[in-house]
């Protein structure tokens, strides 16, 4: 049978110096006059909110409102009350500044608008959605981690129930996403090397998935080469600008290929402790990657033995013996993890991330109902979910 | 060619409908599914354009067959006959469907792991390991004999007590 796979990226992508500057004419050029900024506490602190409001402005787009409450763990009811918000003060578009939460966020206030409804929760389903009214939508990441401004899916918790909950439409995806390295210059360490192992683990999971397809695999790869060629300079030195730009394309690259073919174990888990236990997305998967490799490795040696070329280089790939390749990809992994924990101290177990195992159950119990599972290349119950927990702990 | 197809799939619905009824009481990890499952929750699933449907609901004693379900919990819609076809006939599982975008979804991501889950034990009893090793990545070892489990739905149907709940 020949396999079937679909593939879908209509994002617009401004790469390089000078790229928040062309935000405004994008804007224009989508109709949009009003736009809402949404950023959070951390960004408007430190100033990276008012660089990308001045380079809009100084090319004459003024925002109509800035909405900048948005937690590091969003909920369904921030995006209803922003939702309210954007008519309320008579928006017409949306500019998202930060991380994964504020992007997905934006995603669901985006989603939440063009469909014209009160509560996202209405919306939530697989590529269930018409296209609906369109609101100019422009992100502008401020880590290079999540890939979310290329990503067809918006991960937002439910308040009620602690649970991830996914919204998977090709209508979420943003207009245009910005990647100016002046925007992750200011990462810290700690959230540079998490974030750039939570963007690997997006490739590994894109190019080893039941619904993995060459297309998907060859942004992958070029993501994995990238991270691995690129991730310890910035977080050695965050002010190197090639480093940055190299990481924030990588992460472009691989949340392109997830966004197209899914993720694994390693998300379903991640959810989890983070709905559950409040781990940070991108720790969570800095700690998992390695324990959902080994698990998968019965089925997925040959994918993992693929790798290695990508990660550690084809000299060395190929000075490895062909039956001990997909070992070596792990091991490689592990060693990157632990590079990166030498350099600027970040959690490799569970335990160093104030996760209690009495918690193990009830993530468990919460990992085999997320969707990212379903197509991880081994199933996974809730007494094998414990053992990759226990074996991260 | 689609007239058979769809008279194929028609019936195999109603037999996972059986089977579900039936590996309640037989299957422990199918029970422990049941006894999970918020009172209520319901699936409609639609096959291609126009084609059979199924409608259930888990009132918190058994998995009611209903003639319509206006406003399902979890409402999944496969993309096409050919492929309700090779759902439904052992051709893709139901992650192998997911994978190749062979349907679509409203509702919560969590309901539809929910019923993998025990499409995939159904299947572990309908269908020879032959054919479930091609289409899941683990299959699930079946607790009683799957000979047991088409007698009692053989029954089942002889007794009509998989009809429509009003």
């Amino acid at each position: 049978m020949v396999p079937y796979f679909e593939f879908q990226n209509a994002v617009k992508l401004l790469c390089g110096e000078l790229a928040l500057e062309r935000i405004a004419i994008e804007l224009e050029l989508m109709g949009a006059e009003r736009p809402l900024m949404l950023s959070d506490a951390v960004l408007t602190k430190i100033g990276t909110l008012a660089v990308v409001i001045q380079a809009m402005e100084s090319e004459g787009v003024n925002p109509a409102a800035v909405f900048t409450e948005i937690p590091v763990d969003s909920s369904l009811a921030v995006v209803n009350r922003i939702a309210a918000f954007y008519r309320e003060q008579g928006c017409d578009s949306i500019v998202a500044v930060g991380g994964g939460s504020v992007i997905d966020t934006a995603k669901g206030v985006r989603l939440v608008l063009s469909q014209n409804r009160q509560d996202i929760l209405s919306l939530s389903g697989l590529d269930n959605l018409v296209r609906g009214r369109h609101i100019p939508f422009v992100v502008v990441p401020t880590t290079a981690g999540t890939g979310s401004e290329c990503t067809g899916v918006a991960v937002i918790r439910n308040d009620d129930n602690g649970v991830k909950m996914e919204f998977l439409s090709p209508y979420v995806e943003p207009d245009v996403a910005v990647i100016d390295p002046r925007m992750t210059l200011g990462l810290p360490p700690k959230a540079t090397a998490t974030t750039g192992m939570d963007a690997l683990v997006h490739a590994i999971e894109a190019c080893t998935c039941q619904q993995a397809n060459p297309l998907s695999s060859a942004y992958g790869t070029a993501a994995i080469r990238m991270i691995a060629e690129n991730v310890e300079t910035a977080t050695r030195n965050g002010k190197d600008k090639q480093a940055r730009f190299s990481m924030a394309l990588a992460s472009t690259l691989a949340g392109i290929a997830f966004s197209n073919s899914m993720v694994g174990a390693v998300h379903a888990i991640g959810h989890a402790l983070g709905g559950v236990c409040h781990v940070p997305h991108a720790v969570a998967m800095t700690i998992l990657l390695p324990h959902v490799m080994r698990y998968n490795l019965s089925h997925s040696a040959k994918d993992y033995a693929d790798l290695l070329p990508w990660l550690v280089g084809q000299d060395a790939a190929m000075a490895t013996p062909a039956g001990e390749r997909a070992e070596a990809a792990i091991a490689a992994v592990e060693s990157l993890s632990r590079r990166l924990a030498d350099i600027c101290g970040i959690p490799l177990k569970l335990s160093d991330a104030g996760v209690s195992k009495d918690a193990f159950a009830h993530v468990a119990e919460v990992a085999v109902n997320d969707g990212a599972l379903i197509v991880n290349p081994r199933a996974a119950d809730e007494s094998q979910v414990m053992e990759i927990l226990n074996a991260a702990y | 060619m689609r007239a058979i197809q769809s008279l194929v799939v028609a019936i195999v619905l109603r037999v996972v409908h059986a089977a579900l009824v039936e590996l309640r009481e037989l299957d422990s990890r199918v029970a422990g599914e049941f006894e999970r499952m918020p009172e209520g929750l319901s699936y409609a699933i639609r096959t291609g354009h126009s084609g059979p449907m199924l409608f259930v609901q888990w009132d918190g004693r058994e998995l009611r067959r209903l003639a319509e379900l206006p406003a399902p919990s979890c409402s999944l819609r496969i993309k096409s006959m050919p492929l309700s076809f090779r759902l439904f006939t052992g051709q893709m599982g139901l992650a192998q469907a997911y994978a190749r975008h062979a349907f679509t979804m409203g509702g919560e991501v969590a309901d539809v792991m929910r019923l993998a889950r025990l499409v995939n034990l159904v299947e572990s009893y309908l269908f020879p390991k032959i054919i479930t090793r091609r289409i899941m990545t683990d299959v699930p070892e079946t607790e009683v004999n799957f000979l047991k489990a088409y007698a009692r739905i053989a029954r089942g149907f002889l007794t009509c007590k998989y009809k429509i709940s009003r």
